[in-house]
């Protein structure tokens, strides 16, 4: 009973802005790390191959390092791994494949497919009909010769195909790469596996994209997974098994604080994500300045817990509430400063007031902890 | 804030108790000498409040040699209607209490309590220093630190504004200066004085701009691979294609198969030129046989001219000849006019010869006839000439001598005339016989004489009478007189006449003689000018030329015929005429005969031209070439033609055939095939270039790179925009807070100006004292003078120092605070006058402030109104009590 693994995206070779050194190169390591997982895992599942729907590579020019990295973290599965290459790694004249194969880096048990056509898995009696791209940018269907493409007697016929399946997915309506919707009914396929969106999705009971094993964005879409596909026999229908790979959640909060509960349920729900959480904040609205205290102190407490956190808080206005400014015992003309950088706030959502006001209320609480000390 | 009663012990000199009571609300008058306690005091009201109850660094207040002294302060005083009791011991007991009204504060809470009340700080450790002073370190002055004001005010900065707050609103912050500086120290970490960044900022800016320049290069770069990429993509494309359809070899075979038609073609046109070549020599064969035909043809034409020349030749001499008798006769009627005319000019010469000679000798005869009768004249005049010469030279005088003589004559008669008047006249009478002598002269009867001279009268028988005629004059005149009687007869005597009237005659007849000589020589020379001698020889000479004459006109023959004889110049005229008509007939004749002579030479010459021809167009061996020629000719004409239509259609069969085209096909096929094999190899060397080149850049990882790159880009960028954003907010509330920190200084301003203007006035009526932004004083101006406090002598700088102390007091007093003046031995360096101006001062401030005046010298101050405290009593009061 064939059994394959199904996955895709590996985007190898990207590095992430936005957040600390330290914290992408956690990131990046974590993926070469997610290879080394679903080789673990067509193992635990004794699977007779591995499926690789495109994007393998998310550049081109990538480093030799990389290359043989990527390579090296497929070992520990050595049964037969098809790479097929994607939009990030068309198989053009000169491309990080061809790379590949002059360094010597790709191992003999792995497949890959740089030009159309049926790779036929003998020992698995697997028929992989591939359609790579071969040029940066595709405007036809590239699956449409895999109904032409024969197939040897009772060999499972398992399409591998990288882009978008027209008039399913949101966002990428007019999406280039296109694929029809029923290819693999099309195709006579007993299963077809895709590449290109980064969640797990299904399309139909035989077409599947498997999503990224690791994700690397904050748009929420189920990534972080791999799929053991099962098939009884040619024309029976696939068991697909969903199986978590992913190291770290990525969640995007976008909030707006208006009143004190607003800031306390935020905060209950930042402490409630686990420590893998890589966390993006963006903060709207106003906050006094008790508030931004008790803001900065949870954020410092969950910097030091999660992967990464990054609050936005210039869309945050600080409205200091009577009883902050007598706290601050900001008399004389250090008040007339205070109610003045308010007002400008308020006025023309000037960055540099709030700021300002942020200082001056830290030096002001500073003085007073002295003082009280 | 009054002080009413203070109390030490245990402190420094005064070991015992020492109480200071009964204080005044107003002005105090503390004394005593050296040494007697008096800076002890001022330093227990320092110490009771600046120094903490803790504090192990005031060694000083405890007594010498004593360590087990426990050094303590009581002060009593009342502020706002509340009594206040503080006590404070140091070192060996450490306590503080201080009890207000009815609560009660002890330690840290007493101490802040105070601080709070008065307005200044305690030192973290260590003694108390100037600058936790405050407000008291304002007004409680030193001795010897009464002119530095500005220090003090410095350090009471903000306790002063703090202080003053209610006078001017809640303006003034605590501790807002050390804000300010907090705040711009660290907007100074980011921001130059100018506002650019500066430190981690600038470095971080710069870094941002570095990593767009490398972003931006890795980009390119990325883009020059891709572009290298689909260049190698589309190469290998063109290049299979290429290798597989192998263009060059069709291009190859149309190339030979245009080189085959080509070839063809040029063989037709070597054929064709040679035909062009053959045809060639049959038209020059041609020609020349025509022009043979035309020159055998043309014999019989020249014969016929020739005769035609000859007959006019002949014509032309027989013309000639017929005109050759006219001429003869022409010639002939010519000479003999000529002689006839010749003829009668010579007669005509002959006649004219002898006319002129016959009135020659009529002319002589006359002239010789003339002459005779001037030389009978001439003679004639010539002898009336001598006649008169002789006349002449008989009567000979001088004119000119004769005149003078009549002068002399003249003159005489009048000198003798003068004399007789002025003479003595001697007149006499005698009677008969009477006698006298005079001058030896006889004199007698009667008569009269002028005497001149001496004279002498001798009377007979009388005697002798002398006679002397008077005067100078009658002696010069008679002088004068006897000289012109001598001239007189010496010019006769000279003339050779008797009298003048002979002269005169004389000269008469000689002039007559000298006009008829003269009138005798203008007869001669009218007859014989030049002279009678020549008169002769001219009447010789034309006695022989009319001899001459006669002889001539008889050796010259008499003409026969007169009367047919012309003029001489008709004769002259006629021959002339002659001459010239037989010149040109004699002309006319030889140019007749020369003529005549060519005429027979061209006519000779036309007749041998003639017969040669003649002979020679009747020879059989020109009609023979003649036929032969035609025949030749017919049979070229026939091959020409043959030729010509050959040619023509060989003609038509190149020009269809297109050799230009053929030509441009080789070419083009040449062109192609070249091209199309060089593309080929070109495609080649550069795939293996794109492929080399593709490898290297390849194992860059340029993708990844920029990625990375942007990574770090990014990072930069946050922290910078972090940064940019602190460095914006910072040097927002720098500005914001200065901004009302000088506002809030320009409201302090006026009120303190205006209480130092009161005292001011005391000392210096004329002058003012500015305020500055830092609320001290500034800018002194009095009269013309202008400068600052410290440009001040000692003493005005201390009068100053106090004065604006005073004014802060009053001011504090206005918001309300505390101000008790403490001056310790001030005013030392003020003279006499300035002093008493001072002591107003102080009198004045002393209405609204308790002063505490100490002083070594109670008499300078005597006149303060006040009693005196003397310390030295105090006490011993004080351990009376004790």
């Amino acid at each position: 009973m064939p059994k394959f693994l199904h996955t895709a995206d590996w985007q190898m070779g990207r590095a992430f802005t936005r957040f600390e050194t330290e914290d992408g190169a956690a990131l990046v390591e974590a993926r070469f790390e997610s290879i080394e997982t679903l080789a673990q895992l067509a193992n635990e599942h004794q699977c007779d191959a591995v499926l690789v729907a495109g994007d393998v590579f998310d550049a081109q020019t990538v480093s030799d390092r990389t290359i043989r990295r990527v390579f090296n973290a497929t070992r520990a599965f050595a049964g037969p791994w098809v790479m097929l290459p994607g939009n990030h790694d068309a198989a053009l004249a000169e491309s990080v494949w061809t790379r590949a194969q002059r360094l010597g880096a790709v191992p003999e048990n792995v497949h890959l497919a740089l030009q159309p056509g049926v790779i036929n898995l003998e020992q698995q009696s697997l028929s992989i009909l591939c359609a790579p791209l071969t040029q940066r940018h595709t405007y036809c269907d590239l699956t449409e010769p895999f109904s032409g493409y024969e197939s040897p007697e009772g060999f499972l016929r398992v399409g591998l195909a990288h882009g978008s399946v027209q008039g399913l997915l949101p966002d990428e309506i007019d999406s280039t790469n296109p694929i029809a919707p029923d290819r693999a009914e099309a195709s006579r396929l007993d299963y077809l596996a895709l590449g290109d969106w980064h969640g797990t999705k299904q399309i139909d009971e035989r077409t599947w994209y498997s999503g990224t094993p690791e994700p690397e964005r904050f748009r929420n879409n189920e990534a972080g997974n791999a799929l053991i596909v099962e098939v009884a026999e040619a024309g029976a229908t696939p068991t697909v098994t969903r199986i978590t790979t992913g190291r770290y959640q990525w969640h995007q909060w976008r909030e707006t604080l208006a009143v004190q509960s607003d800031l306390d349920q935020l905060l209950e729900r930042l402490n409630a994500l686990p420590e893998s959480a890589v966390v993006d904040l963006r903060l709207e609205g106003s906050i006094t300045l008790a508030g931004e205290e008790t803001l900065l102190q949870a954020l410092s407490v969950a910097e030091a817990r999660f992967r990464s956190l990054r609050c936005e808080r210039s869309g945050l206005q600080l409205a200091p509430t009577d009883e902050d400014i007598a706290a601050l015992k900001a008399d004389g003309y250090v008040g007339e400063v205070v109610e003045s950088l308010r007002e400008r706030q308020v006025g023309a959502q000037d960055d540099a007031a709030r700021d300002a006001l942020a200082i001056l209320a830290g030096l002001l609480r500073e003085r007073e902890q002295e003082a009280s000390q | 804030m009054k002080l009413q009663r203070m109390r030490i012990e245990q402190l420094r000199q005064f070991r015992k108790p020492f109480v200071l009571d009964n204080l005044q609300p107003g002005l105090n008058l503390i004394h005593g000498p050296n040494e007697s306690g008096k800076s002890t005091l001022v330093r227990a009201i320092r110490a009771a409040f600046f120094e903490r109850y803790r504090s192990t660094a005031v060694d000083d207040l405890r007594p010498w040699g004593d360590s087990a002294a426990a050094p303590t302060v009581e002060l009593d005083f009342e502020h706002e209607g509340l009594s206040w009791h503080l006590t404070k011991s140091f070192l060996q007991r450490k306590r503080c209490d201080l009890k207000v009204g009815t609560e009660t504060y002890s330690e840290d809470d007493a101490e802040e309590k105070l601080a709070e009340l008065l307005g200044y700080q305690y030192p973290k450790r260590g003694a108390s220093k100037a600058e936790h002073w405050g407000i008291p370190g304002l007004l409680w002055v030193e001795q010897g630190t009464g002119q530095d004001i500005e220090q003090a005010i410095e350090h009471a900065g903000d306790h002063l504004k703090s202080a003053l707050n209610s006078m001017v609103g809640e303006v003034a912050s605590s501790g807002g200066d050390d804000l300010i500086e907090t705040v711009r120290s660290q907007r100074d970490t980011l921001l130059t004085g100018k506002g650019s960044a500066r430190g981690e900022y600038l470095q971080l800016k710069n870094d941002r701009a570095q990593y767009e320049t490398e972003i931006e290069g890795l980009k390119d770069r990325v883009l020059k691979y891709q572009e290298q990429v689909d260049r190698l993509s589309k190469l290998t494309q063109d290049y299979d294609q290429a290798e597989a359809e192998r263009p060059w070899e069709e291009a190859q075979r149309q190339l030979e198969q245009a080189r085959a038609h080509y070839q063809q073609v040029e063989r037709l046109e070597e054929q064709q030129a040679q035909e062009k070549a053959t045809l060639g020599q049959l038209k020059q064969n041609h020609r020349l046989l025509q022009q043979n035909k035309e020159h055998l043809e043309g014999l019989s034409r020249q014969l016929e001219g020739r005769k035609a020349d000859l007959d006019r030749a002949e014509r032309d001499l027989a013309t000639a000849q017929a005109q050759t008798p006219v001429i003869a006769g022409r010639l002939q009627e010519a000479r003999t006019a000529y002689e006839q005319a010749e003829k009668q000019r010579k007669l005509a010469g002959l006649l004219q010869t002898r006319e002129r000679l016959e009135q020659d000798v009529r002319r002589l005869e006359q002239q010789k006839q003339v002459l005779t009768q001037n030389l009978a004249k001439a003679k004639d005049y010539h002898q009336q000439l001598e006649q008169a010469r002789q006349q002449a030279r008989d009567n000979r005088i001088d004119a000119a001598a004769v005149k003078n003589l009549k002068t002399t004559a003249n003159q005489l008669n009048e000198e003798t005339i003068r004399s007789r008047t002025i003479a003595t006249r001697l007149s006499w009478q005698l009677e008969a016989g009477a006698s006298l002598t005079l001058n030896n002269e006889q004199l007698t009867g009667e008569g009269e004489q002028q005497l001149l001279e001496e004279s002498t009268l001798v009377i007979p028988g009388v005697g002798t009478l002398g006679i002397t005629p008077g005067g100078e004059e009658l002696a010069s005149t008679r002088r004068k007189l006897k000289t012109l009687e001598d001239s007189f007869a010496e010019q006769l005597k000279t003339l050779g006449v008797a009298s003048v009237e002979q002269s005169e005659d004389r000269l008469s007849a000689f002039e007559n003689a000298e006009r008829a000589q003269k009138h005798a020589e203008d007869l001669l020379k009218s007859v014989a000018p030049a002279g009678i001698e020549q008169l002769v020889s001219e009447q010789s000479e034309a006695e022989s030329g009319l001899e001459k004459a006669k002889s001539q006109l008889q050796a010259t023959p008499e003409p026969d015929q007169k009367e047919s004889v012309p003029a001489l110049e008709e004769a002259e005229a006629a021959f002339v005429q002659a001459s010239t008509a037989l010149d040109k007939a004699e002309a006319d004749e030889r140019e007749h005969q020369s003529t005549l002579s060519t005429l027979k030479q061209a006519r000779d010459n036309a007749k041998t031209e003639w017969q040669r021809l003649a002979d020679e167009e009747k020879s059989p061996e020109r009609q023979q070439q003649l036929r032969q020629i035609t025949t030749d000719l017919a049979n070229l004409e026939k091959q020409q033609t043959e030729l010509q239509a050959s040619l023509e259609s060989r003609e038509r069969e190149i020009r269809e055939a297109r050799p230009d085209f053929l030509k441009q096909d080789i070419e083009r096929y040449q062109n192609a095939v070249n091209q199309l094999r060089q593309t080929q190899e070109n495609r080649g060397r550069e795939l293996r270039d794109i492929k080399v080149r593709l490898e290297a850049w390849g194992a860059e990882g340029l993708e990844e790179q920029l990625n990375e790159k942007e990574a770090e880009y990014d990072q930069c960028n946050r922290r910078y925009q972090e940064l940019h954003r602190r460095a914006q907010a910072l040097d927002l509330l720098l500005n914001l807070l200065t901004e009302k920190r000088q506002a809030l200084t320009r409201r302090l301003q006026a009120p303190l100006q205006k209480h130092l203007n009161h005292y001011l006035s005391v000392l210096f009526p004329e002058a003012s004292l500015e305020v500055d932004e830092q609320l001290r004083p500034g800018t002194f101006s009095r009269g013309t003078e202008l400068g600052q406090i410290t440009e001040l002598s000692f003493g005005a700088r201390e009068q100053m120092g106090l004065i604006s102390r005073l004014a802060y007091a009053d001011l504090l007093r206005e918001a309300g605070r505390p101000t008790l003046v403490i001056l310790d031995d001030t005013l030392v360096h003020s003279d006499s006058e300035r002093l008493e101006d001072m002591k107003r001062i102080l009198f004045d401030a002393a209405s609204r402030h308790q002063i505490l005046l100490f002083t070594c010298h109670p008499e300078k101050w005597q006149d303060l109104g006040v009693a005196p405290l003397d310390i030295q009593a105090s006490k011993e009061q004080s351990s009376q009590f004790v």
